[in-house]
């Protein structure tokens, strides 16, 4: 049998086990595990476990449960409400403002944390209700949480990047700086969307009123303005000291950890119960996450075992005949199609090894690549059926937000991701610049 | 179900709570360690076990962790299909893939055992400056992955009792809504 053939009965099946709703980690780990042992016979039965060797050797990763577990410190112990009020009193007189203003809170909230789930509690359970209450377009709110909630991963830090730097072997700080510019662009153009959207429709998004308004008064908007303090000494003390090299990159996660513990400890936020739902969701997700990609290089590893750079490489390059630009083009769709029907975290782990070979090979720059690869997981992530975002979106959205609303909201968000990813792709010096100027390459 | 399998059922899961609810405070200790390792970089000598040490907490907090996290329902699913379905089919589909979960888990439990035995066999030791024992670090892979695999054995009975119309009770303490959680 030809090793395409194998490799595609290998992505079919592990497909058709994922349709069955068995846990993701199983599903794809048993398809890895029986191909290992079909394949290579005894040499193949221990390749599930030298899969979690590997990832035990992966020390980067230690910063997923740290920042898995900030995250939940900071939206359980509701830390970040002073900041969500900050920016409703800034920008509630403007159309649209409080939706502007969520996207603020969750640019800061991403330069706090290296995942989305932090963004998507904190979005769900303070800014969504708010929203809601003061006649938000229901799904158009929902999007904005979507959409500004995945900007954790691509404004440093990111985990996002450090499973990427892992597999391209690049450095993680070069990663982060070259996601900080395109982050900001991309919240941009999701401010300028609703912006331009709610002048055109007012009743999507109204401003506070007159009387509201007035009852603000100037030294409660300066006064609330300290809110913004708590993030920048948090952000410092992660990101900064990482990037100026005093401490390295999973040091700096758990000085992050600490100082969020810290914080939620002196403004008298930290409780037993707190502590407790913390603790166990970050367990929980931390498990998750872990099993799957342990499940996910052993699938990858057989995959790789087949040839399946060489072979991807003779499609794309002999095959198809293309020039880089469009291979790179077809790179992208590819894995946000394949990302639509398989599991994110997976994909990543299994098509990431493939890929970033290839972009080699054609010459491009592989911090460069590292961003438009976030910006296509994050678009991965969000597309229905098959994305954390829409999970834990639909867990923790109040009940009057339906399935449909969810999948609608994302619409217009995903074309602005693309628009954004695109730019990137025209502009690399959007990536490149900082981390060129701070290393000084 | 026989007396037996419930009496399994409940067994495995009291013991797989309470050895998830200690690897649960893990990561207090993993935060403990790097910030230790950051402070000795910042004004003293770098201490040399620290990455490997909070790398081995690390694979045990997710390992001893996971049938845990299997109690608590923290696995994705692909729901495309599964999420539409009555809870019983779910259970009637759940009890026919467990297969594939147990499959798998035995696959790894046979290359942990085969790694653990090399490991003491050869006192095998990790390539680094502090150049600890694996021995340890492998027993506790074992053990977590054969506490998952009974953990994903328990969870293919209680599938299949729910299935076929008499559920086996909650075996584990239920103290997580008297919480207000």
């Amino acid at each position: 049998m030809s090793y395409e053939l194998i490799a595609f009965l290998m992505f079919s099946t592990m497909m058709l086990m994922l349709m069955t709703g068995q846990r993701v980690f199983g599903a794809i780990g048993f398809v890895g595990a029986i191909a290992a042992l079909w394949l290579w016979g005894d040499g193949g039965s221990v390749m599930p476990f030298s899969a979690a060797i590997k990832l035990m050797k992966w020390y980067p990763l230690l910063t997923l449960p740290m920042f898995i577990y900030m995250g939940y410190i900071m939206s359980e112990s509701r830390i970040a409400d002073d900041l969500y009020k900050m920016f409703h009193v800034w920008m509630g007189p403007v159309h649209g403002g409080l939706a502007i203003g969520t996207i603020g809170l969750m640019v800061i909230i991403s330069a706090m944390n290296g995942l989305s789930v932090a963004g998507m509690a904190i979005g769900a359970t303070i800014a969504l209700p708010e929203l809601l209450r003061r006649g938000y377009d229901k799904v158009m709110v929902t999007g904005v949480i979507q959409a500004g909630s995945s900007l954790g991963i691509l404004v440093p830090p990111s985990v996002v990047l450090v499973l990427y730097g892992m597999i391209a072997r690049q450095p993680v700080g070069q990663l982060w700086l070259a996601g900080a510019i395109p982050g900001l662009l991309m919240a941009g153009l999701f401010v300028l969307y609703i912006a331009i959207r709610c002048r055109m429709q007012p009743n999507l998004g109204p401003p506070l009123s007159k009387d509201e308004r007035r009852t603000i008064t100037w030294s409660d908007r300066i006064r609330l303005l300290r809110a913004g303090i708590l993030p920048l000494v948090i952000f410092f003390s992660m990101t900064g000291l990482f990037v100026m090299g005093v401490t390295s990159l999973v040091e700096s996660s758990a000085v992050g950890a600490t100082t969020a513990t810290l914080a939620a400890l002196i403004k008298g936020r930290l409780n037993r119960r707190v502590m407790e739902a913390t603790l166990r969701k970050t367990l929980e997700v931390t498990c998750m996450f872990m099993w799957i990609i342990l499940a996910a290089l052993c699938f990858g590893a057989v995959f790789y075992g087949l040839g399946a750079v060489k072979a991807i490489e003779g499609f794309f390059i002999g095959d198809l005949g293309l020039g880089p630009w469009e291979i790179l083009i077809m790179m992208q769709l590819s894995y946000i199609i394949m990302g639509m029907f398989l599991d994110d975290t997976a994909m990543l782990v299994i098509v990431a090894p493939l890929y970033i070979p290839l972009v080699g090979v054609l010459g491009f720059d592989l911090i460069w690549y590292g961003v438009l690869y976030t910006i296509t997981c994050q678009i991965a992530y969000m597309t229905p059926p098959f994305g954390y975002n829409l999970f834990l979106m639909r867990a923790m959205a109040p009940p009057e937000i339906t399935l449909g609303d969810i999948y609608r909201s994302i619409i217009p968000f995903v074309l602005v991701m693309t628009l954004g990813l695109a730019l990137v792709m025209a502009f690399p010096q959007l990536a490149l610049w900082l981390p060129e100027w701070h290393y000084g390459k | 179900m026989p007396s037996f399998i419930r009496g399994y059922v409940r067994f495995v899961d009291a013991v797989n709570y309470r050895i998830g609810r200690m690897a649960m405070y893990v990561i207090f200790v993993m935060v403990a360690v790097l910030f230790y390792s950051s402070i000795t970089k910042a004004f003293f000598d770098p201490a040399l076990w620290t990455f490997e040490f909070a790398q081995f907490l690390m694979v045990a907090y997710f390992m001893l962790g996971g049938p845990y996290s299997i109690q608590l329902g923290g696995h994705v699913r692909m729901d495309l299909l599964y999420g539409s379905w009555q809870p019983k089919t779910q259970n009637r589909w759940d009890a026919v893939t467990s297969i594939i979960l147990i499959g798998y888990l035995m696959m790894l439990l046979y290359g942990s055992v085969d790694s653990a035995i090399y490991a003491v066999e050869y006192k095998e030791r990790s390539y680094s400056i502090w150049r600890p024992y694996m021995w340890p670090i492998k027993f506790i892979m074992v053990l977590g992955i054969a506490l998952m695999l009974l953990q994903a054995i328990a969870q293919f009975f209680k599938d299949l009792a729910a299935a076929i119309g008499k559920p086996i009770e909650g075996a584990v303490p239920d103290n997580l809504s008297e919480k207000g959680i």
